[in-house]
């Protein structure tokens, strides 16, 4: 890819190549934030899409000193947040998870396959957790942790001041923690109830 | 040790010294709403990013296109509402005059020049009373009034400045 300031300034000049090159370069990081937001491949898909369509829109309001990639995550953010606002009252099921068309990237350090299993199965309990969350915590915490982002990133990004993420991270992790305990306990009591009482 | 350093550390990202970690190893083994927060941190930082299927640009480039598209009518529409409704306006502003001049073009052109004479004569009228005015409201009022008119002036400019800074470095966002 050509450097990422001039193609926003090409862009910015309305080139659709130049855009075309920016989305090539984005849209695994869009879409990941999209799809831990919202928990469906489909609307994941759709989001991000309409997030680099909204980011053409709006690209002579770009400012260069920001990140792009910043930028565009906070069109993302707040694009998944109004979404789910919308249907805060519709249900959403748990079971959604990796079958759609979302592709998980292969690891170059996978360790044995029976860890990489237990690892999958794991970041699966994760997925479905952060769904328990608030879209603003939820948010928060998959810039953190997916793309690594400061706590004065996250800040710009959402909006927020420095002291509200870290308290919003604090909460979610706790509440995540306690979530993940609850399931815990519910898989260790349905697994005795399909044991035999012989054993 | 009671439970709430423990958790603490756990929800910060704080790196711990050897002996931190110790403790909260051997606390781990008794406390499973610890242990719960443990293993979560442990998925949130074995996280994968998901990918979209393979042709995601492939199917940006059309959405992309129909939006343009999109955007072009809207605005040929907006151009031709805009005219139309220009020419509606000055018809009916200016219907009545012309239909009047092709009639009797002399009636028209003598009522035009005694419009342009008076409007003349009423600026003309216009500019003597502001200059005379403005030569004598110096002495008119007091300086300390003119003072008062400065200061005033002078904070609802810092007042603008302010607002406009404070405005244009509020974050961006669509």
């Amino acid at each position: 890819m050509k450097d990422e300031s001039s193609l926003v300034v090409q862009a910015q000049h309305g080139s659709e190549a130049a855009f075309t090159q920016l989305v090539e370069a984005y849209q695994t990081h869009v879409y990941n934030l999209c799809y831990r937001m919202l928990g469906e491949a489909e609307s994941a898909e759709d989001a991000s899409q309409e997030t680099f369509l909204r980011a053409f829109q709006h690209l002579h309001r770009y400012d260069h000193v920001r990140p792009f990639a910043t930028w565009l995550l906070s069109i993302a953010a707040h694009y998944c947040i109004d979404r789910l606002r919308r249907r805060r009252f519709s249900f959403v099921s748990m079971d959604q998870g990796d079958d759609g068309d979302g592709l998980e990237l292969p690891d170059p350090d996978a360790p044995r396959p029976e860890v990489e299993a237990l690892r999958h199965e794991q970041r699966e309990q994760m997925q479905g957790l952060l769904l328990h969350l608030s879209s603003v915590d939820r948010a928060a915490v998959v810039l953190r942790y997916w793309h690594d982002c400061s706590e004065a990133e996250i800040a710009d990004t959402l909006h927020l001041t420095v002291s509200a993420v870290k308290s919003r991270l604090h909460r979610a992790r706790r509440e995540l923690g306690r979530l993940w305990h609850e399931e815990g306990m519910r898989n260790n009591a349905g697994r005795r109830r399909h044991e035999s009482p012989a054993f | 040790m009671n439970h709430q350093p423990f958790e603490d550390w756990l929800l910060e990202d704080e790196p711990r010294t050897v002996q931190q970690e110790r403790e909260l190893q051997i606390h781990l083994h008794s406390c499973t709403t610890c242990a719960a927060i443990a293993d979560s941190n442990l998925a949130l930082h074995s996280r994968r990013l998901v990918a979209p299927a393979p042709g995601f640009t492939e199917r940006f480039r059309p959405r992309l296109s129909a939006w343009r598209r999109e955007q072009l009518r809207r605005q040929a529409l907006g151009t031709i509402v805009l005219v139309v409704a220009g020419l509606a306006f000055l018809y009916a502003l200016a219907g009545p005059s012309m239909q009047e001049a092709i009639r009797s073009p002399a009636a028209w052109l003598r009522d035009i020049t005694v419009y342009l004479v008076a409007l003349f004569t009423f600026l003309s009228v216009f500019g003597q009373v502001g200059g005379i005015l403005l030569r004598n409201l110096p002495g008119l009022v007091p300086p300390a009034a003119w003072f008062a008119i400065f200061v005033a002036g002078c904070i609802l400019g810092i007042l603008w400045i302010v607002t406009m800074r404070r405005l244009a470095g509020a974050p961006q966002g669509v």
